[in-house]
């Protein structure tokens, strides 16, 4: 629904955003000629994968209007929880699978929490991020894993290409369109937006709003440990620390692409995601020290949130004729 | 985003009205002393002087530190700045000293920096509608960053100990140090303003029905903005006091105490008013926690240990919070 609304009336928010792509790279291939080399173009898919990943999970948590602030916790615990189990000799996919399990897990435990017993989104994903990065120390004590790993084919879905491009980059778009479809062109992800939009004429409309809660979250780490797989096969270890830096880049690209597009939705957590990544992988090229960076994407998460709001959007209204004269006024994310 | 803990009325039955009452009122004090005993029949140390001296110690910064965001969270918005605004403080504290400024000098540009985010984060979220966790998080990246920057991703060491330094040390009966009592005294004042004055009424009826207060005339841009001045300038203070404490500025000291922060005031929130934070819940809480990860380390636990106990805590306090003020809304109705 709003999928639909976005693509047919924001062609100029589509513009607006390949503009953006453009400037952003152009001023960092004229400050540093490498950004557009192969090695770099090919490090901001890698990064993009796991990042859009968790920006994904994210996406859906927003979409039914609730935060998750678990992702950083369930990252840890389940990179040290596949890691050990690559560690014991088992394969890849039992390996994958266990860590996917532990994600539902984790993720019934916080939507439960949050869709049937009311408690609040926000500190309850705290807590249980808390005890999950707790829990990541408890198989080695907080030293790295890496057994096994290079026989284990893990790093292959760093390394190995299909097309010219990263088998990494692959699954992100896989993914990202099977969430398309789901969220934009079917009566679930209808409802996903129904209970998010109006939880109350959900209800009555016979949507199972608690239940679309719950797998908001559950989807949110899965998609945590489909992103957590990728930074282990980049590594090639796992360690406490492996998704401590998933958190930031997911929320500026969710709320940065909701602001460029209109609304939360899936196409847009990918543009956000984009934007995001070329920025922080351009710092690094530069050598900018990482305290910087981190200080720059969150001005922009905030820039981006302030010029898109709809206070905003009237005192702009106000001063610029330029500005079309039927802005969409999506209430979407904003509220608080 | 409803940070409020009381969910819809549920059918409760009827003897769990005065049990929910005895839980909210001294189930946290009860436990602290509890706890307090259990632990100190393994492990006496805890309540030597010395060790009741550094627990109170890190209790009075704690304290100071939720003070202010005990009410943001009390009128149903959340701030999960503080931690990086009490590290920015630190930072800016020991940076200016280490240019050679006076320690007053210092205090007040710290404490000020703390105000101006805190302004920044209430204008944003009550003129500019914003969501509080998306502006709090940005601005809490922001302060770590130039938190940071300020010492080049280093710790900043302060050399001359400065008069907030004996306040720390000092103590009076050898057990508590002399900053307890102006900490207390803040305290009490903040108590008698959450309890007598009408903005401490406005605080809790933001959290049911903001629409509503603003509708019977209420200022509630400028209560908002005013609770998240006050938290940024309480975590400021704290910030100073621990560099003060530490005798450097570390840049990174803020990660640890989101989620102490935050299990204080949730916590807290079980006390005395049902399932809604309160200063003196948030002060008991502080305590209770102070006491816990002394005697987690007394008893050798390691840091992830506490990290999951703690975690665990949390997560009880809330639910124990969000079945009470259901039970509490059921009850309101039922009369």
């Amino acid at each position: 629904m709003s999928g639909r609304f976005i693509l047919s009336r924001g062609a100029g928010r589509v513009v607006a955003f390949a503009a953006m792509v453009l400037a952003l790279g152009a001023a960092f291939t004229l400050a540093e000629p490498r950004f557009l080399s192969n090695a770099n173009l090919a490090g901001i898919a890698r990064h993009m994968a796991a990042n859009g990943l968790a920006a994904l999970g994210l996406t859906f948590v927003v979409i039914v209007r609730r935060f998750d602030l678990s992702l950083a916790g369930v990252a840890a615990f389940t990179a040290m929880t596949m890691g050990a189990v690559i560690a014991a000799g088992l394969p890849l996919w039992v390996a994958v699978l266990v860590g996917l399990a532990v994600g539902v897990g984790l993720g019934l435990v916080s939507g439960l929490a949050i869709s049937r017993f009311g408690m609040p989104d926000i500190v309850t994903t705290i807590g249980v991020g808390s005890i999950c990065a707790g829990l990541a120390f408890l198989y080695t004590g907080g030293r790295s894993i890496f057994q096994n790993f290079f026989q284990s084919g893990i790093t292959d879905l760093n390394d190995a290409r299909l097309l010219g491009l990263g088998v990494s980059l692959w699954f992100l778009l896989g993914i990202y369109g099977l969430a398309w479809f789901v969220m934009h062109r079917t009566r679930t992800g209808a409802a996903f937006y129904a209970t998010g939009e109006n939880p109350v004429a959900a209800y009555y409309s016979g949507i199972p709003t608690r239940r679309y809660v719950t797998l908001a979250f559950v989807a949110c780490a899965v998609c945590t440990v489909l992103a957590v797989l990728l930074i282990l096969a980049e590594s090639g270890n796992a360690e406490t620390n492996k998704g401590a830096n998933l958190m930031m880049p997911a929320y500026a690209g969710v709320f940065l692409g909701a602001a460029i597009m209109g609304g939360t939705s899936v196409l847009a957590s990918f543009a956000g995601i984009l934007l995001i990544t070329m920025l922080l992988d351009g710092f690094a090229l530069m050598g900018v020290p990482y305290y910087y960076s981190d200080g720059v994407v969150s001005l922009i998460l905030l820039g981006g949130v302030v010029l898109f709001s709809d206070a905003a959007r009237g005192w702009l209204a106000g001063l610029l004729v330029l500005l079309p004269a039927k802005a969409p006024a999506t209430q979407g994310e904003k509220r608080g | 985003m409803s940070m409020s803990l009381s969910g819809p009325a549920q059918p409760a039955p009827q003897r769990k009205r005065s049990f929910a009452r005895i839980i909210t009122n001294l189930w946290l004090l009860a436990a602290l002393v509890a706890m307090t005993l259990a632990i100190s029949q393994q492990r006496p140390q805890l309540l030597d002087p010395g060790n009741i001296a550094t627990v109170l110690r890190s209790f009075s910064i704690m304290v100071i530190m939720v003070l202010g965001l005990t009410w943001v969270i009390a009128s149903g918005k959340i701030d999960v700045s503080f931690m990086q605004v009490a590290a920015l403080a630190n930072m800016t504290c020991a940076a200016l000293l280490q240019q050679g400024w006076g320690w007053g000098a210092a205090i007040a540009a710290a404490i000020a920096l703390g105000l101006v985010v805190g302004l920044v984060n209430g204008g944003l979220v009550a003129r500019m509608k914003l969501p509080p966790l998306i502006v709090t998080i940005a601005t809490a990246g922001m302060c770590a960053s130039a938190a940071a920057a300020l010492g080049k991703g280093t710790v900043i060491r302060i050399a001359d100990p400065g008069p907030l330094r004996g306040l720390l040390e000092t103590t009076l009966f050898g057990a508590v140090p002399v900053i307890v009592l102006p900490v207390l005294g803040l305290c009490l004042l903040a108590w008698y303003a959450q309890e007598r004055l009408a903005m401490g009424r406005y605080i809790y009826a933001m959290a049911q029905n903001e629409a509503a207060v603003v509708a019977v005339g209420v200022p509630v841009g400028r209560i908002v903005v005013l609770l998240f001045a006050l938290s940024g300038a309480s975590a400021a203070l704290a910030g100073v006091l621990l560099a003060a404490n530490l005798s450097s500025g570390q840049p990174t000291i803020g990660g640890a105490y989101l989620i102490n922060g935050l299990t204080v005031v949730l916590l807290g929130g079980m006390m005395v008013h049902v399932g809604k934070p309160n200063i003196l819940g948030s002060v008991t809480a502080t305590l209770f926690l102070g006491v816990l990860f002394s005697g987690a380390a007394l008893l050798g636990l390691p840091d992830y240990q506490r990290q999951i106990i703690q975690g665990a805590l949390l997560l009880t306090g809330l639910a124990v919070a969000t079945g009470a003020a259901r039970m509490h809304a059921h009850r309101r109705k039922g009369n």
